[in-house]
């Protein structure tokens, strides 16, 4: 089986603007993806959740599109679209009916150049409020909804980039004012700070040739500051434990581990092991805890990358009602501490790579996937070609690279361990460092 | 601004876009098994991972009552091993080909399928036909089953949308009627549910019409019929003239007033909302009506629900409503999570919106947009082997005819605003409402009486987990 190549190509604007274009025109789509390098990590203390609330302004209009005309434009056009925004980065992308690319084109550039015109403190206010409620939605009112808050709270310093969630805090989202949109803005969406990806059914040249006239006359900032936080010791040096009394029937226990930054092979080999011990039925803790012993509900394993610091990866059990979470953490971390120690077996590696394998090319197969990953390349690790050797860093890793790698990263010291708990039997929340 | 500000020459001019590349929904070719099997090929070039999906014909509202939940725990037992190996080494099998083994019931139909690539299609195709045909439904792994089930629905009351669901669905249908349960069952029956009931609604014998295997993916070269035909030619589902399941279940109205009831959330910091009624069923006649007047109420990002209660009020993350359309009449919702404050308000915004599609035709521009959005977006949606094969076998659940995917377009096209007013005024029943509230009924109790929708009615769940500070 082979993984089909991306072929594309690769330029910048006289401003700076990175111009990705790859052919396809297998399906008259195309997908426009738009990576600004800003994230959740370059908010100052006070101002959390602004790269995000940011985002939301970005759909509220510039100098000639009305409020909500990005999504009417769009969506009249037969096209999908949204904005998301993580610690590292915020993203910008929308797949239309390939005669509709100029469109979407002018519509992110319009944004890009002039979307200070249209700024006003209503439409701020607005989404400001929408911001709050999509807090309240997806964590405050949702059962183990702080565990991202908490986890990455224990994993990185205060004062850390990374610390704290990109959703921000509900005072500091208060606190956000039109300056802040406007400096924000002045400084990070600029074209020499952002890729754009084109992939799918259009003309490389007429691609150019718009992106050329729409953003060519963006100016560019020639001082965006320099990001460089004080590097952290890839490992944490002290387990780390809080018990949460939450609103939830079953106990669930986190865990969370410093792991390698974006770029370190090992972070393959992660990926690997976190497919051995959690990836569906056949995998170690879903037949040890779920399947055999019966004191799992459910188990998760993923890595999370970042690129300015270690990045994270976090797994977690929840403990049917009968079972002992003592027993279920037990096991957890026994099944940890073994792949640590002994090599997997080259059946359980062959299945995890032909799994990935398939993956890779059912997430290559969608223009705007391929879009989002070249955007992501270039802007993360400057080399949109990346793409096409994921495939073969995966295939490359062995028994023994895993082993070591979970070596490296799964050992206690460099854990957080969250363990939540039915509110009503609980007690009041205990940290220990 | 500066006539020779090279960013407004650049942008004040609002691009055109030029002429679509004409697409059709990719082709089908049908043939028939030798024991009756209809077996649906899409030849998809440049699509090496195939998707293959066995539609089968019985779904969770066919089952009687008190085995609620028996089908849709019958489907994910299919993955729990076979005659032949029990569930770990079936998942090993799959893995080494790359594979993934799906089974999972709905009201309507159970659909088992693999997405493989290519080159490995007649080895997965061969462990997804041992899952169908020899079952072993384990005694031990049923049980274990049917207690995760039971775990699933404690964490459910605790979901604030999931716990919105199932309060809305137990207040639009008469009670003792399926679709009043969720599909997977309520705790009185999922506590009773054991490998001989599993047996036997997996092999609940139903309309051999409704039954079809669907295969979309690169599969130039391939002769699928013969690959196929061993495997699945004599499956017994498809046998015609195999005797079709009893009377069509009952889907009744649960409502004889409109009925508010507050699920009460102690602290809670958002209020999840859900109104609506009994809806249509898929094959209702003005599908393309309906279809066009819910996304201008609540289908869009900029339906007149999203646009009141998100982008001029700021009260949700999102607003929307539609018809879940079924086999026999599935619910009509609309529905936002607002914060505690704004429970009062969004409602009356969120009743008044409803009435306002029932009072007048929408202007001309909400009919292109919705129409412009359901026929443009046809491409983006069957990009890729996965939704085509869905699609297709979604006709077949509903009986719909083949060219139905081909009609759609036009069908939408066709649609007026005198249309959607007429399928506004007669599906929308605003005079008898399920007014659903999952929110703080110590903050929200006094003004929802006053606000005089209706009888508030408190629910207080007995299990419900205990706030946190």
């Amino acid at each position: 089986m082979t993984v089909p190549t991306v072929v594309y190509t690769d330029e910048r604007l006289p401003n700076g603007l990175r111009l990705l274009v790859s052919e396809d025109h297998l399906v008259p789509v195309v997908a426009v993806n738009l990576w600004y390098n800003v994230g959740s990590k370059h908010e100052e203390a006070g101002k959390t959740g602004f790269a995000h609330l940011f985002e939301h302004v970005m759909f509220q209009g510039s100098r000639h599109v009305a409020k909500t005309e990005h999504f009417a434009l769009v969506q009249a056009a037969g096209g999908s679209l949204n904005g998301s925004t993580w610690l590292d980065r915020t993203n910008y992308f929308e797949t239309v009916p390939s005669h509709h690319l100029e469109l979407a084109l002018w519509l992110e550039a319009d944004r890009m150049g002039t979307l200070l015109d249209a700024l006003s403190q209503e439409n701020l206010d607005n989404q400001r409020a929408v911001v709050k409620n999509e807090k309240r939605s997806s964590y405050d009112n949702q059962p183990y909804g702080s565990w991202q808050e908490k986890l990455f709270g224990h994993l990185f310093p205060e004062g850390h980039p990374y610390h704290h969630p990109a959703i921000g805090s509900m005072e500091d989202l208060d606190a956000a004012s039109l300056q802040d949109v406007a400096a924000f803005f002045r400084t990070y969406y600029a074209p020499n700070n952002a890729v754009l990806s084109i992939v799918g059914d259009v003309d490389r040249d007429q691609a150019r040739a718009w992106v050329e006239r729409y953003f060519g006359v963006l100016p560019a900032n020639p001082a965006i500051p320099a990001f460089h936080p004080d590097p952290l010791p890839l490992t944490l040096g002290g387990e780390r434990r809080e018990t949460v009394p939450d609103r939830v029937p079953l106990p669930r226990i986190y865990a969370g581990y410093r792991a390698p930054t974006v770029g370190d092979r090992r972070l393959y080999a992660l990926e690997i092991a976190a497919q051995v011990l959690a990836g569906g039925k056949g995998s170690r803790l879903h037949r040890r805890l779920v399947r055999d012993a019966q004191i799992a509900q459910d188990v998760a394993l993923f890595g999370l990358g970042f690129v300015s610091g270690p990045s994270v990866f976090v797994g977690w059990a929840t403990v049917r009602p009968e079972a002992a979470v003592e027993a279920v953490e037990a096991g957890f971390f026994d099944e940890l501490e073994r792949i640590s120690r002994e090599p997997i077996s080259a059946d359980e590696l062959a299945r995890a790579k032909a799994l990935i394998e398939t993956d890779e090319l059912g997430g290559l197969q969608r223009v705007g996937e391929r879009a989002d990953r070249l955007s992501m390349y270039a802007t993360l690790l400057d080399d949109p070609g990346e793409i096409n050797h994921q495939l073969e860093r995966y295939l490359a890793v062995t028994a023994e690279d895993v082993r070591a790698a979970c070596a490296d990263v799964l050992v206690p010291a460099n854990r957080v361990v969250l363990t939540y708990i039915p509110a009503e039997t609980g007690t009041e929340g205990t940290e220990a460092a | 601004m500066n006539a020779l500000d090279p960013v407004e020459a650049a942008l004040s001019v609002r691009p055109v876009s030029g002429t679509p590349r004409p697409f059709t929904f990719p082709a089908a070719e049908r043939d028939r098994l030798s024991g009756g099997l209809e077996l649906v090929v899409i030849h998809l070039p440049g699509r090496p991972l195939v998707s293959a999906s066995l539609y089968l014909p019985n779904g969770a509202v066919d089952e009687p009552a008190e085995q609620g939940g028996a089908t849709v725990l019958a489907a994910r037992a299919l993955t729990e091993g076979t005659l032949r190996r029990d569930a770990v080494a079936l998942t090993e099998a799959a893995e080494r080909l790359g594979a993934s083994l799906r089974s999972e019931a709905g009201w309507d139909a159970t659909v088992v399928g693999v997405d493989v690539p290519v080159e490995r299609l007649g080895p997965a195709l061969a462990l997804l036909a041992e899952m169908v045909r020899e079952p072993a439904f384990p005694e031990r792994e049923v049980e274990r089953l049917r207690d995760q089930r039971l775990n699933d629905l404690l964490q459910a009351k605790a979901d604030p949308a999931r716990r919105a669901e199932e309060a809305f669905i137990e207040t639009i249908y008469a009670a003792g009627t399926p679709y009043a349960r969720l599909a997977g069952g309520r705790r009185e029956t999922v506590e009773s549910l054991a490998a001989a009931i599993l047996r036997q609604a997996y092999s609940r014998a139903g309309d051999p019409d409704r039954c079809a295997l669907v295969i979309g993916g690169d599969l130039g070269g391939l002769d699928v019929v013969a690959l196929v035909e061993p495997l699945f030619g004599d499956l017994t589902w498809a046998a015609p003239g195999a005797a079709q399941a009893g009377p069509p279940p009952m889907i009744e109205d649960g409502l004889d007033r409109t009925r508010v009831r507050l699920v009460h959330r102690p602290g809670a910091v958002q209020s999840e909302l859900r109104v609506g009624h009994l809806g249509l069923p898929r094959r209702t006649p003005d599908y393309h009506a309906v279809s066009v007047m819910a996304m201008i109420l609540g289908g869009l990002f900029n339906s007149r629900l999203n646009a009141k209660l998100r982008e001029e009020k700021g009260y949700t993350y999102g607003a929307g409503a539609g018809f879940d359309f079924r086999r026999y009449a599935g619910p009509f919702s609309a529905r936002a999570a607002v914060n505690t404050d704004a429970t009062v308000p969004a409602l009356t915004d969120l009743l008044a919106e409803l009435h306002r599609i029932r009072d007048a035709a929408p202007v001309e521009a909400e009919m292109r947009a919705a129409r412009d959005y359901l026929v443009g977006v046809f491409p983006l949606r069957f990009e890729t082997p996965g939704p085509i094969v869905a699609s297709l076998g979604g006709l077949v659940t509903f009986g719909l005819p083949p060219d139905e995917l081909d009609r759609y377009r036009p069908a939408i096209d066709a649609v007026t605003a005198a249309d959607v007013l007429a399928a506004a005024q007669a599906h929308l029943r605003l005079e008898r409402l399920a007014v659903v509230v999952v929110g703080d009924a110590d903050a929200v109790g006094a003004d929802l009486e006053r606000a005089g929708i209706g009888d508030v009615e408190i629910v207080r769940d007995q299990d419900a987990p205990a706030p946190v500070d």
